[in-house]
């Protein structure tokens, strides 16, 4: 299913880096992830992502266009391929080729719509159905003997899911999907009607379902492959791009998938082989900063990043990572500032991004300010306001805020025009409390487990 | 030793036979164990063995003994002795004829051998005795008698007895055969053949002379005419197209023999070659000539003369061309020998002939021959360079190899193994991974143009051979794909190396990360453990060409901190104190050592681990210094002491070498004095050898720029209330923000106990951090408590296999992690082979590479 682009596409949008200086707008496109993420999705999964170039960049619209035209030549949805062809080339009239295609496109369909009539009928039967158990071969043997359907038909199911698929029709196609996995027991196809099934659920912006598919998509990677490394990396990359459609589209999927970025075998494939994934993943921890009340897990992440960053840095960096490494490896507040304002507009070229961009500017004036302060005595307000890009009045109404929401303990010397800091250094006794306060219920536990 | 020939295994089992009999020999006559002996028994065992192969063997033998141990001490006396000798064989005569009458074998085995043993000498003063023949050819038809009758009768013998008749019977067969004119005469006229005695003996001189030379050349004289007369005259006549395979034969048949002349072998052989006319011949004759020359030098000391060096590559490069040029013939490890001498093969039209041998060795002959006459030649020498010259020719040879490899390697026919291709590419790139691009790329350019211009490889064809990364990618990429094993291994080691050289940090330090061969590097053979040490210290060079200091300071600890650099680098032998090392050990170790031309400059190595020790330890020494809490944590031991060497001398002069400019830099650093230490560290003259060297000494000035701020913080924050930033910047000339940057990390990682005042852009710090004795005791005492309920929890872990999963450690482990983790792996080192940086990824890439080299080395 996950057959790669024509490579023109690629070509196409490479050529297109300039070397000006840089606007905002020259950032975003020395930024753009486009041609390196394109080749890891499936021709449908792209489409959105260019439909998404076209609105951002008026100029290039037309090659835009044309590039959708080579993306989408070989699929079955004929109308809008020729559409897109009178486009291109001015015609008031679709071309003869089209109008052939169309035709056997429309046979194609029919014939799978024959083959395939009688096993989705016995599916639609509330009793068959009602009938089948949780062993696929059982279910396969009942209806074998009960209504004669043969693993062709069943196989058909498959084909005829594939064909949907490419015609554009996602829905249907998850639907025969569903039922040809509930009945096949062909590894392979499954596992290709799985990653079908995945992205037709994201195609449909169906995220529920399409989390479920991640999750079965990752098991059939450990579990199929797992003598495999080099497809197991190859399916793994797969699976975290396209993952990013429900990361940054559904809220209760980003825990998850976050979490699942960080496992180690996710984690070394995006070093390995897609880097570029750091800033989807910056981006989501770095937003996920106001949501998660779990501070502890919100920390390692954030360790994790850090690391991860640091030592991607000579191979990948954009401004979202520029900003972690500025701020947390470096110190460098300045450089933060402006990498923050970098990332700003990146963000808002960003197919994935966009929609956090608020949340994660919000979120790392946050983090800047956090560590501003916990490294700092006295600051003078006008200044952190500029550092913060925001006016003097907005500035202070931040630090009350920020003061209110993370207790620090800080005042605000109105007549100075500072805030002062109190760190208090944790005292010695406390130190040691803490240490060994673990200790008696620790030690039970192990003599309770040496008794057993 | 017969690497190349299959003739080896009957010499060996004969000499194995020998000792067996020799054994049985020895039990039956103690009484008469002289050196003797021996020869005797061994005309008794090769008469077994007959099957005609072992000819050359047993005439060499048989030349070599007699004629050292009797021959030529005793040739002076032989005249007056002639009598006395006469008269000791009568003697035997009459005791074997006692024997004879009481059945006693026994005795007439040993008495046979006896008399045998006297004739060698009896014929040098004339010709055989009468006596003798009668003897033996009486022995025999009582021999012949005896068994008969032993066939009618059996149980009439005892053991002894019949060892002795078996004994007899072997010999006498084989003995008479040489005398078997004159017993036919005896036999003919018993009587009157005892009586012409004396008047044969009036003709002594020419008939001395006659049986001499039947015997000399062994007992069958068959088909060695034409050595004998080689050996004592050289004749060039003989050597003719149809006879160049026989004589190969035999020289072939002789190798491995003692007091063989492989430099006569040579001679003949270059002779052959020139008479040799059709393919087969000439290269039956270059392979026979080829491994001969490698004869010539055995054991583990001596090497090759350069002289018979280039001979061997010329013929190598000879033989090759020939192959070239003749594609029907082919010269294959696993092909069939062919048996027949005087005919030759012909093959038919579009069948390819093979001819056993292999071209694979010969290359790494040759090879392993220049590298053992590089070991030992002084390398401070002209000859040395002379010698290292040879290289070019030699890098030439297995291009040119490997492109014929290559080429019948297509063939399916032929079954090539992929494992000699393997090899021979294994060769290539290691003859290309040390060396920097340019003479990479002078090197290959010369070998391309002695190459003919219409073959090429597909492995790394003529356009790689320009780009000096590409060729060695390609060839380590061809590795990866077709070895497995320690070639991979090797492969991968060669490319981290290469890369590691060429300044490419990031990818060296990837691919050595995950070709996971840290964990199992152990398993391989020394060689290879070598090659590992020094791509080690070459990965851990460039991190320090590259400015990371802690990087550099990591992979370089293994080796530089175990004070054993030559031995582990394989560049000069150790002296131990205490030897422990036996001669044979110390041999092995000899002959490992690389070539000088391959080595990495241990002073230099000395010099960028000491620098960089320098940076981390002064640091953390202030650090610990002022709060004696912190666990001591020391990075590098041998730095340790060294410094606290340093700092005990009373009077420390000027410094002179190496290790003395670093040592002061430290203790100026350790002062704060940045500046001083700079220039200390900048008046080492080593860093001439780095490549780029200012802008080497650029890089080491920001360091010590920094450390040095960092080590004044820590040394003096304790006297400070506030320190103003804008002095901090120019007491260290370091702009403002990098001070500032500086110090925030130190508070951020809770190193310094201060704040940050934004207003006059100064340090405050903060007070009553000091802990009292009494607090700090308490804080160590809890930390001890603590890790002591950890390992507990631990051990009790492994004891149940973690059945027991009863703690929730990662609330215990996260705090303590914490620290270490947030400062990018300063923290306790968790793998002595450091290259912390890319830790993370070792899981993942585990099952990408790991799992096949894992696999392969468990096969």
């Amino acid at each position: 299913m996950a057959d790669n682009t024509p490579t023109s596409a690629e070509t196409l949008l490479n050529g297109a880096a300039s070397q000006a200086p840089k606007t905002s707008e020259e950032i975003v496109k020395e930024y753009d992830l486009l041609p390196k993420l394109i080749s890891h999705f499936d021709r449908h999964l792209i489409f959105p992502l260019l439909e998404f170039a076209a609105g951002q960049e008026e100029e290039r619209a037309e090659e835009i266009t044309k590039t959708k035209y080579e993306l989408l030549k070989h699929t079955n949805m004929t109308d809008y391929v020729a559409s897109l062809w009178q486009e291109i080339n001015n015609a008031d009239e679709p071309s003869e080729e089209f109008a052939k295609r169309r035709e056997e496109v429309l046979q194609k369909l029919q014939q799978y719509v024959d083959e395939t009539s009688k096993i989705t009928g016995l599916l639609d039967d509330e009793e068959v159905v009602g009938s089948l158990r949780s062993d696929k071969i059982a279910n396969l043997n009942y209806l074998k003997e009960q209504h004669g359907v043969t693993i062709e038909m069943v196989n058909a199911l498959h084909d005829f899911g594939r064909f949907q698929y490419n015609c554009g029709s996602y829905a249907n196609a998850a639907e025969l999907l569903y039922q040809f996995r509930v009945l096949s027991t062909d590894n392979d196809k499954v596992a290709s009607a799985t990653w079908g099934k995945l992205a037709s659920e994201i195609l449909t912006t169906n995220w529920v379902s399409a989390m479920e598919e991640v999750q079965k998509v990752k098991e059939s990677i450990d579990t199929k492959l797992f003598n495999n490394p080099l497809a197991q990396l190859q399916h793994r990359t797969w699976l975290i791009h396209w993952a990013l459609f429900p990361f940054f589209n559904y809220e209760p999927a980003k825990d998850t998938l976050c979490e699942l970025f960080f496992s180690p075998p996710y984690i070394n494939t995006i070093q390995t082989s897609c880097p570029w994934i750091l800033r989807y993943l910056a981006a989501a921890v770095i937003t996920n900063r106001s949501r998660s009340r779990n501070t502890g897990q919100y920390q390692k992440q954030l360790k994790d990043l850090i690391r991860v960053v640091r030592q991607e840095n000579y191979e990948y960096h954009d401004p979202v990572t520029d900003f972690i490494k500025a701020l947390y490896i470096d110190f460098d507040f300045k450089e933060a500032q402006q990498k923050l304002g970098e990332a700003e507009d990146v963000l808002r070229g960003d197919f994935f991004l966009v929609a956090s961009a608020d949340a994660f500017v919000d979120s790392a004036r946050h983090l800047i300010s956090e560590s501003y302060c916990k490294i700092h005595q006295r600051i003078d307000l006008k200044d952190l306001s500029t550092r913060l890009g925001l006016s003097q009045d907005e500035g202070e109404k931040w630090i009350v805020n920020l003061i209110r929401d993370t207790r620090v303990d800080a005042k605000i010397d109105y007549k100075e025009g500072t805030v002062v800091m109190n760190h208090p250094a944790s005292s010695v006794y406390q130190q040691v409390i803490e240490r060994t306060k673990g200790a008696f219920f620790r030690t039970q536990v192990l003599s309770s487990a040496v008794g057993k | 030793m017969s690497r190349f020939f299959h003739a080896g295994d009957s010499s060996s089992e004969s000499s194995s036979s020998d000792e067996e009999e020799l054994y049985s020999e020895e039990e039956e006559q103690s009484e008469e164990e002289s050196s003797e002996e021996e020869e005797g028994s061994e005309v008794s065992s090769e008469s077994e063995s007959d099957d005609g192969r072992t000819g050359a063997a047993r005439f060499m033998r048989d030349v070599s003994d007699s004629e050292e141990s009797e021959d030529e001490d005793k040739v002076t006396i032989v005249k007056s002795a002639k009598d006395k000798r006469l008269e000791e064989l009568e003697g035997t005569v009459r005791l074997i004829d006692n024997a004879k009458k009481i059945n006693d074998w026994a005795v007439i085995s040993t008495e046979f051998d006896k008399m045998n043993r006297q004739i060698p000498k009896l014929l040098q003063s004339g010709p055989i005795p009468r006596l003798y023949i009668k003897s033996i050819a009486d022995l025999e038809d009582f021999l012949n008698e005896t068994l008969a009758t032993q066939k009618v009768s059996t149980k009439k013998m005892n053991a002894t007895n019949a060892r002795g008749l078996n004994a007899v019977k072997q010999r006498i067969k084989k003995n008479n055969k040489d005398y078997a004119k004159e017993i036919d005469s005896y036999r003919s006229d018993k009587d009157g053949y005892m009586l012409p005695e004396d008047e044969e003996q009036a003709t002594p001189a020419e008939k001395t002379r006659k049986p001499k030379a039947t015997f000399v050349p062994g007992e069958d004289v068959g088909d060695e005419e034409g050595f004998s007369t080689v050996g004592r005259g050289g004749k060039t006549l003989q050597y003719t197209p149809e006879s160049i395979l026989k004589h190969l034969r035999i020289i072939v048949e002789s190798r491995g023999k003692k007091n063989t002349d492989r430099l006569d072998q040579i001679r003949v052989m270059e002779k052959l070659f020139e008479v040799a006319q059709t393919t087969y011949q000439k290269i039956r004759v270059l392979l026979t000539l080829i491994s001969t020359r490698f004869d010539l030098s055995t054991g583990g000391t001596s090497y090759m003369s350069q002289e018979q060096w280039k001979s061997a590559e010329r013929e190598f490069g000879v033989l090759l061309q020939e192959l070239e040029s003749n594609p029907t013939y082919v010269v294959l490890e696993n092909a069939e020998e062919w048996e027949d001498d005087d005919k030759q093969p012909q093959p038919a039209a579009g069948e390819r002939f093979r001819v056993p041998g292999s071209i694979v060795s010969c290359v790494e002959r040759l090879d392993d021959e220049l590298t053992r006459s590089l070991q030992q030649i002084d390398p401070h020498t002209a000859e040395y360079v002379e010698r290292l010259a040879d290289e070019n020719v030699l890098h030439a040879v297995i291009v040119r190899a490997l492109l014929y490899i290559e080429s019948v390697q297509k063939d399916p026919k032929l079954q090539v193994p992929q494992e000699s291709l393997n090899r021979i590419v294994m060769r290539r790139l290691e003859h290309v991974y040390f060396k920097p691009s340019q003479v990479v790329t002078i090197l290959e350019e010369n070998t391309w143009k002695s190459i003919p211009e219409n073959i090429d490889s597909t492995i790394a064809n003529r356009e790689t051979g320009e780009d000096t990364g590409a060729l060695v990618r390609a060839l380590s990429t061809y590795l990866f794909a077709h070895s497995e094993g320690i070639i991979r291994a090797r492969a991968m080691l060669c490319q981290v190396y290469f890369l590691a050289l060429h300044d490419k940090y990031y990818q060296a330090r990837d691919m050595l990360l995950m070709s996971h061969l840290q964990e199992t590097i152990g398993s391989f053979d020394i060689n290879t453990q070598i090659l590992f040490n020094r791509t080690l210290v070459q990965v851990g060079l460039c991190a320090f060409r590259a400015g990371l200091i802690y990087e550099a300071q990591t992979s370089l600890q293994e080796i530089c901190g175990s004070g054993r650099q030559k031995e582990l680098l394989a560049q000069g032998v150790q002296m131990q104190r205490y030897s422990q090392v036996s001669p044979e050990q110390e041999r092995l170790e000899r002959q490992r050592q690389l070539p000088f031309h391959m080595h990495i400059n241990l002073e230099l190595l000395e010099c960028v681990y000491l620098t960089s020790s320098m940076l981390l330890e002064i640091p953390l020494l202030a650090q610990t210094g002022s709060s004696p809490d912190i666990r001591k944590r020391i990075i590098s031991k041998t730095y340790r002491r060294m410094l606290e060497y340093h700092e005990r001398q009373i009077f420390t002069g000027p410094p002179e070498n190496t290790r003395d400019h670093v040592m002061q830099a430290s203790k100026a650093l350790a002062a704060g004095e940045w500046k001083k230490s700079s220039e200390f560290i900048h008046s080492i003259k080593i860093w001439e050898l780095m490549s780029n060297p200012e802008a080497i000494k650029n890089m080491l000035s920001e360091q010590i720029q920094e450390e040095g701020l960092r080590t004044y913080l820590f040394t003096y924050a304790p006297f400070y209330d506030t320190l103003s930033i804008s002095e901090l910047a120019s007491m260290f000339e370091l702009p403002e923000r990098k001070v500032a940057a500086v110090v925030s990390k130190m508070i951020s990682h809770e190193e310094l106990a201060a704040a940050l005042d934004q207003v006059n852009s100064a340090i405050v710090f903060r007070k009553g951090v000091e802990l009292s004795r009494l607090q700090s005791l308490a804080l160590t005492l809890s930390d001890k408590a603590s890790s002591l309920i950890e390992s507990n929890e631990r051990t009790l872990e492994q004891r149940t296999q973690g059945t027991a999963n009863a703690f929730e450690r990662g609330g215990g482990a996260g705090g303590r992690g914490g620290r270490g983790g947030a400062r990018g792996g300063r923290g306790p080192r968790t793998d002595g082979r450091g290259l912390q940086g890319g830790q993370g990824r070792r899981p993942g890439g585990g099952q990408f590479t790991g799992g096949a080299l894992g696999g392969a080395i468990k096969a």
